[in-house]
């Protein structure tokens, strides 16, 4: 084996169980806390935790790994762009602050967390590792999250984008191919387009 | 040079696409020019014989040749052909539609980036491909459908992004159920001792064409497209997209054969389709907002394409296909009406502002009306033709769903009827001073006369397109 590729194999090894959970907590961060700048970094954080998880899926081909995690930051930048002329129009000041209902929210959060948790024990999805499936029913309890109980264009627009990590996930198991994976990478660089757009419209009307 | 037909069908619309970005300025001829390369290539696709070779210049296209990338095939088999060539001929008329209504828009080269989409999915050889390309041509939809107005037609409007939003979530909710799905149903194939993974995939292929069709409890992303977004790309989600996802259904049940056999697919039509067109009418009855009565109308038209496909029979694959052959005029119709009520009033189309706005614009009121009457299903129009059909194929078996279906119908001349009531009124002046009249465009006034005689002549003549769907009807060996 590649020195390279086996260090990075060592690495994304020890680090891929933290990953889980990071992707989780920047998750919560972005559910919880509603300023926008602090959900955007957590967006970015947590497409750095599944670039950790996608090194382990494409062992061979670390670089798949990297493209994904450098299509994620690039998906954060058009939400960043798009959130900011948001921002700049509505001349409100953003200042930290928790997301209303956060009781709520915290119950929520948690009871997800505790379906993925058990769905990822009970359901073994083929071919698929432990570390790679929780990942997978979180990245989808989140994403039904954000859908279900967010109002905000982006906040949503991430819950899609999710979603869709989920599914690259899952069906890159599947199908190592290339075809499906760049297929995947395109819908989400639309979807991102789509999200910033729908964000920025309301304000241009 | 030898050409496989599949790259002129996609490659050609994308290219017009770029061309189209550029002409932006000039919306007469971006209109014209991406209706004119839509009817062009869908002629070419009707009229290619697919076992034989057009020769133009030093360019050879063998329509049947398959085009091969990165070992994925895209074949056009011959009950494609009429389904692009409807998928194209639906958006060139739409664009002729949106020329005096999208000054500037990027609805003509975006639309035409979606329909070289869709027309990939229907080509492609392997479902989960279609899949994700009808996901990414559902994605650019968005930007046509929320584009700020410009020029002429700018307008104070109350807008908002929910519905594209809501659209693109549905269709990505939709998404990992297709494609997991395919995989499932391949695992089968490979143990079919497995009923788990037959069940498994028969319930998530129903539950994302439920939430692609909106379906009883997903109808919730039609009414909200409807109610926001812009009228002609409404009519084209409606119409060319939805149409691409009803084909994309049928190419899974002709992939997969044994899962209409082994699965009561049909039963779950039945009353899928059922639960649509009563659930439908009723809310189309109680609506008080012009674009949720034209999202509901469009509810009872796929919940009356399900139960055809319920009924397991040819005649109900071609009744489904002639509804949705028949949906186009009546929604452009609609939309158009639709599109010259909302500028009456800033674009608010509810009951309390367009008390009375039958007397401002009544030639929007009458395509509002007379497209309404089509989509509901109701004589004289080729909808009625069909849901006849539908409706005597429903009771050779059971009568009851017979009278079921036809309450759908009668559910949305309801909402049709209080409508008009409502546009008919004349509000005190004291109260609300009538407006002033809408200034018809000429060119808009012949377009909306020309689709209602359409509509009539197909209504009262319907033979030649009844015969040719069915003949495309039969290809499909599902049942």
């Amino acid at each position: 084996m590649n020195p390279v590729l086996y260090w990075i194999d060592r690495l994304s090894a020890l680090a891929s169980g933290s990953a889980v959970w990071g992707v989780f907590l920047a998750g919560a961060v972005i559910y919880l806390i509603a300023e926008w700048r602090i959900r955007l970094l957590a967006f970015l954080a947590q497409y750095f935790f599944i670039g950790i998880l996608f090194t382990r899926l494409f062992s061979e081909r670390p670089e798949m790994a990297l493209l994904k995690t450098l299509v994620g930051w690039l998906v954060c930048g058009a939400l960043y762009l798009s959130a900011r002329i948001r921002q700049d129009a509505q001349e409100r000041q953003a200042v930290f602050h928790w997301a209303a209902d956060l009781p709520f929210r915290a119950v929520a959060l948690a009871m997800m967390t505790v379906v993925a948790y058990l769905a990822a024990q009970r359901y073994a999805l083929p071919f698929v590792t432990g570390e790679l499936a929780l990942t997978t029913f979180l990245l989808v309890s989140l994403s039904l999250l954000f859908i279900g109980t967010e109002q905000d264009v982006v906040i949503v627009g991430i819950g899609v984008l999710n979603l869709l990590t989920a599914l690259d996930i899952f069906y890159s198991v599947q199908d190592p191919g290339l075809l499906v994976a760049g297929l995947l990478i395109v819908v989400s660089l639309l979807a991102s387009l789509a999200i910033s757009y729908l964000t920025v419209v309301e304000v241009a009307e | 040079m030898i050409l496989p037909g599949p790259l002129v069908i996609v490659a050609v619309p994308l290219a017009m696409a770029v061309v189209l970005q550029l002409l932006r300025y000039w919306t007469a001829l971006m209109a014209w020019l991406g209706a004119a390369t839509l009817v062009l290539i869908g002629s070419l696709v009707l009229l290619a014989p697919l076992d034989d070779a057009w020769q133009v210049a030093n360019l050879t296209v063998e329509f049947g040749r398959p085009l091969v990338i990165l070992g994925r095939r895209l074949v056009l088999q011959p009950f494609d052909q009429l389904v692009i060539a409807f998928l194209f001929f639906t958006t060139g008329g739409l664009f002729l539609v949106a020329w005096r209504l999208l000054p500037h828009s990027n609805f003509f080269p975006v639309g035409l980036m979606i329909v070289a989409l869709l027309a990939a999915a229907l080509l492609v050889e392997q479902v989960v491909y279609a899949a994700l390309l009808v996901e990414m041509a559902a994605i650019l939809t968005v930007f046509p459908l929320h584009e700020p107005s410009s020029g002429a037609a700018k307008r104070e409007e109350i807008t908002s992004a929910v519905g594209g939003m809501r659209y693109m979530v549905y269709t990505t909710l939709a998404l990992p159920g297709l494609m997991i799905t395919q995989l499932f149903l391949d695992l089968f194939a490979i143990f079919p001792n497995d009923q788990t993974l037959l069940n498994t995939a028969a319930v998530l292929l129903s539950i994302s064409f439920a939430i692609l069709f909106g379906a009883i409890p997903f109808q919730n992303w039609l009414s909200r497209v409807a109610l926001d977004g812009s009228p002609p790309v409404v009519t084209f989600i409606f119409t060319v997209n939805l149409g691409a996802v009803w084909f994309m259904l049928l190419d899974y049940l002709r992939t997969y054969p044994w899962l209409a056999e082994q699965v009561p697919l049909a039963r779950l039509f039945l009353w899928l389709g059922l639960l649509m067109m009563v659930i439908g009418g009723l809310l189309a009855a109680a609506q008080r907002q012009l674009g949720r009565l034209v999202g509901y109308a469009t509810l009872v038209d796929n919940g009356a394409m399900l139960l055809a496909l319920s009924t397991q029979q040819v005649e109900g694959v071609a009744l489904a296909t002639l509804l949705l052959i028949a949906r186009p005029l009546s929604l452009a119709l609609m939309t158009l009406g639709l599109q010259g009520l909302r500028r009456l009033d800033g674009g608010a189309d509810t009951y309390l502002t367009l008390k009375g706005a039958a007397w401002r614009a009544p030639w929007r009121t009458f395509a509002f009306l007379v497209g309404g009457i089509s989509l509901a299903g109701f004589p004289i129009s080729l909808s009625f033709v069909a849901r006849w059909g539908l409706y005597q194929l429903l009771a050779q078996e059971e009568f009851t769903w017979a009278l079921l279906s036809l309450s759908g119908s009668v559910g949305v001349m309801w909402g049709l009827v209080r409508s008009l009531r409502v546009l008919l009124k004349r509000p005190p002046p004291v109260e609300r001073p009538v407006g002033a009249r809408l200034e018809e465009d000429r060119i808009v006034l012949v377009l909306m006369l020309l689709l209602i005689l359409v509509i009539l002549l197909l209504g009262f003549f319907p033979q030649s397109v009844s015969r040719m769907v069915y003949q495309m009807a039969s290809w499909y060996t599902i049942f």
